[in-house]
């Protein structure tokens, strides 16, 4: 978890959570500190929710801070409003803690510009899968409270959300924080100087923040501590799955090429993916002799390679939102798959997607020694190296 | 034209005819749906072994992806190839082909009467097997399957358009009378003109699929009454298409979408600041990312007259929106304007490629 740059304050409640939150969401709106923000609304239907800019303070009213399902990667909001242009309007977005920190990687890949964004972030109960939240609305609110009360996600929950630990505060510019004392007031937690110099021009108070921030603090590690261990058990659990080339044709095995799990990917940026170019086409009278040589392929081509290929261009970068596996029309656990390979890529180069801590993305950092057991695994592989014997 | 007769079942003959052609040389390979035997699963394959004919299922109600896709590099290989194909998706090859997306010449096309296929969320539960008794005796009695795509159900085109062979799968296939393959096309006679089977001058008749026809006739009038009060207005279509996540899914899967970079995700979309900013100071808001019904709406005016109603967009849209009911009600609309089929004549040319002077002066 992220540590507090400056003083943190407390909303008090007397409206409820989300009502409160809003409230203040509101204040800050007609303070004129910011310019507009960006919020969950339900769509017409009632059946999901979408990304809106809002400049109108009254339209804050009918927005939602704690959406029940994440149908667009918030990151995605914010690339394609600072892709092009960096723009002079201050705006502030609350989103999840994975959808920051993918907002983070694609400012570090070009592809958003937080210059004038005020990043806001809240302790994460989980989301409920998207399927699940469209086909009946009223049953996936009502899971969701449930995990949203105990900040402890259940089987109604993604999967990757029970096993996640950057749940609470991320390299946001602010935070708020309300699991441990949601009956006494959020904690709005400053991040960076930005959030600081923010939260002073408003008028908050910061009274109970002694009393609040031990208990929060607690609770967020007690949770972390659960989820670590849901996560070492689901790890265990994909990384028999996928083992070996077996393993990733069996997970893989419906996957029909459609690709959504790329483009609803917060991180996978190009708007020509190498594996939907024509660079990747392949030849087909190459096609036809790769078939004579094995008596039948499988088509589309290469779809295992595209996953492969996938993590190895983005697992660096992934955050583990999920939003892979929702996408996909054939029930693959995609995300699971992807989550624990970005663990470990991510570990070996000792990177955390998402921090904004200075840190070069490593495939952009170049050193001239690195990685000394990857020799040894390129010897072990080549024929009649150690695996082998 | 010419038929052969295989006393046989519709799915043992197709075997018989595909080993028939890949044994012998006639074609390099088959191109076909293929169950595979060790998992259960579903795909598309292309055998070049006829020991590995067994495992294909070229006549059951699955589509992983519409085959045209997959045929357009295909067919590009110089290698001869028998494709088995849905009559839809050998339309979207047809239509693929006026937009000089693959070639007809070195293929050999075998589609059959179609009774719909499974959606895809029937496919990976992995009850195809178990569902395949029912809806065989369903189809060949010329009824519609209650679990069938919705389009599928509502499909009018079920009777292939030019194919080289036709196989009668639905409607006309009634145990005991064999598995009656009709010839259509030269390259097709010669083809077959050793293969097993009593060979005859029979045509496949229309009449006996009657009664699917007009129990389609009936299932397309509900399914489009049904989209068009739905749908109708700016209110009707944002309520449809609000939920849309804008993955894009829809066309990436779509047969005739075939453009390597759709317009949609390119530059041309990226807006700047003012844009941003003139939305906030005259509505108050705008949903992020932008164009979520731009999307849509640019699809139906760019492909729509040649949405063959396949749909695959409707299978994999991650949030149900019915994709294939608007693009194919709207699609049938937009192309009876012009008097066009998609995919009924590969001569036939594409209406927004045909220049006239005079036309539509009522819009002008």
């Amino acid at each position: 978890m992220t540590e507090a740059t400056g003083t943190p304050f407390v909303l008090n409640i007397d409206k409820g959570l989300e009502t409160s939150l809003r409230g203040f969401l509101r204040q800050l709106l007609e303070s004129e500190n910011i310019d507009a923000l960006i919020l969950p609304l339900k769509v017409p239907s009632g059946d999901s929710f979408a990304w809106i800019m809002l400049n109108d303070a009254g339209m804050v009213d009918d927005a939602v801070s704690f959406p029940a399902t994440m149908p667009v990667q918030g990151a995605k909001a914010l690339r394609s409003l600072t892709r092009k242009e960096r723009g002079e309007l201050t705006v502030m977005a609350l989103m999840r803690p994975c959808e920051i920190r993918a907002g983070i990687e694609l400012s570090k890949l070009g592809q958003v510009n937080t210059e004038n964004l005020i990043l806001a972030t809240y302790d994460c109960p989980g989301a409920v899968p998207l399927q699940d939240y469209v086909s009946d609305p009223a049953a996936a609110e009502k899971n969701f409270n449930k995990f949203f009360v105990t900040g402890e996600p259940d089987n109604n929950a993604k999967p990757v959300c029970a096993s996640c630990t950057d749940f609470s505060m991320v390299d946001s510019d602010i935070h708020f924080g309300y699991f441990g004392v949601r009956e006494k007031g959020i904690l709005v937690i400053p991040g960076t100087s930005r959030g600081a110099d923010l939260l002073k021009k408003m008028d908050l108070q910061s009274d109970s923040v002694s009393e609040l921030l031990p208990v929060w603090k607690a609770e967020i590690d007690k949770l972390t501590e659960k989820r670590s261990s849901a996560r070492q058990i689901a790890f265990k659990k994909t990384e028999k799955d996928i083992s070996g080339f077996t393993g990733m044709l069996n997970v893989f095995a419906n996957c029909i090429g459609c690709h959504n799990c790329q483009s609803a990917c917060p991180v996978c940026y190009c708007r020509l993916c190498y594996f939907g170019s024509e660079a990747s086409r392949t030849n087909p009278e190459a096609m036809v002799n790769e078939a004579v040589k094995r008596g039948g392929i499988s088509l589309p081509p290469d779809r295992i390679m595209f996953h492969t290929g996938r993590l190895a261009h983005m697992s660096l970068s992934c955050v583990s939102c999920g939003q892979c596996t929702d996408a996909c029309p054939v029930s693959i656990p995609v995300a699971d798959v992807f989550s624990f390979v970005a663990d470990q890529t991510q570990k070996t180069f000792e990177y955390k997607a998402g921090r904004n801590d200075g840190k070069p993305l490593p495939l952009r950092d170049f050193k001239k020694s690195e990685l000394p057991g990857v020799h040894k695994l390129v010897k072990d592989a080549e024929p009649g190296g150690a695996s082998h014997e | 034209m010419s038929s052969i007769n295989i006393e046989k079942s519709a799915e043992k003959g197709i075997n018989d005819l595909l080993r028939h052609l890949l044994g012998t040389g006639k074609v390099d390979a088959v191109l076909a749906m293929r169950m595979m035997k060790s998992s259960g699963t579903w795909d598309l394959a292309l055998v070049t072994d006829v020991e590995n004919l067994a495992e294909l299922k070229p006549l059951a109600p699955v589509m992983t992806v519409n085959a045209s896709q997959v045929l357009s590099n295909l067919s590009l290989s110089g290698k001869k190839i028998a494709a088995v194909l849905k009559p839809c998706e050998l339309r979207g090859f047809v239509e693929r082909v006026k937009r000089e997306q693959g070639s007809l010449e070195n293929l050999i096309t075998i589609s059959h009467t179609c009774g719909g296929v499974f959606p895809l969320d029937l496919v990976i539960e992995g009850s195809v097997t178990d569902l395949l008794h029912k809806y065989e005796k369903v189809v060949a009695t010329g009824e519609i399957p209650s679990n069938i795509r919705d389009t599928c159900k509502a499909c009018e085109h079920f009777i292939p358009m030019n194919a080289d062979i036709t196989i009668a799968a639905a409607g006309e296939c009634k145990p005991g009378h064999g598995c009656m393959i009709y010839i259509n096309s030269d390259k097709a006679r010669e083809a077959l003109s050793e293969c097993g089977g009593q060979h005859g001058n029979a045509l496949l008749d229309p009449v006996a699929l009657e009664k699917l026809a007009a129990a389609r006739a009936k299932e397309r009038e509900k399914l489009f009454s049904s989209i068009e009060k739905d749908c109708s207005g700016l209110d009707g279509l944002v309520n449809i298409f609000g939920k849309c996540v804008g993955c894009h899914g829809c066309s990436r899967v779509c047969p005739i979408c075939y453009c390597t970079l759709c317009d949609f995700e390119s530059a041309n979309f990226d807006y700047n600041l003012p844009y941003f900013e003139e939305h906030l100071a005259r509505k108050g808001a705008l949903r992020l990312p932008p164009d979520t019904m731009l999307f849509h709406m640019g699809r139906l005016t760019h492909m729509s007259f040649s949405c063959v109603g396949c749909g695959m967009c409707s299978d994999v849209c991650p949030v149900s929106i019915p994709v294939a009911a608007v693009f194919s009600r709207t699609g049938a609309r937009t192309a009876s304007i012009f008097d066009y089929v998609p995919g009924r004549d590969v001569s036939e040319e594409i209406p927004v490629m045909v220049f006239k002077e005079e036309e539509f002066p009522e819009l002008g």
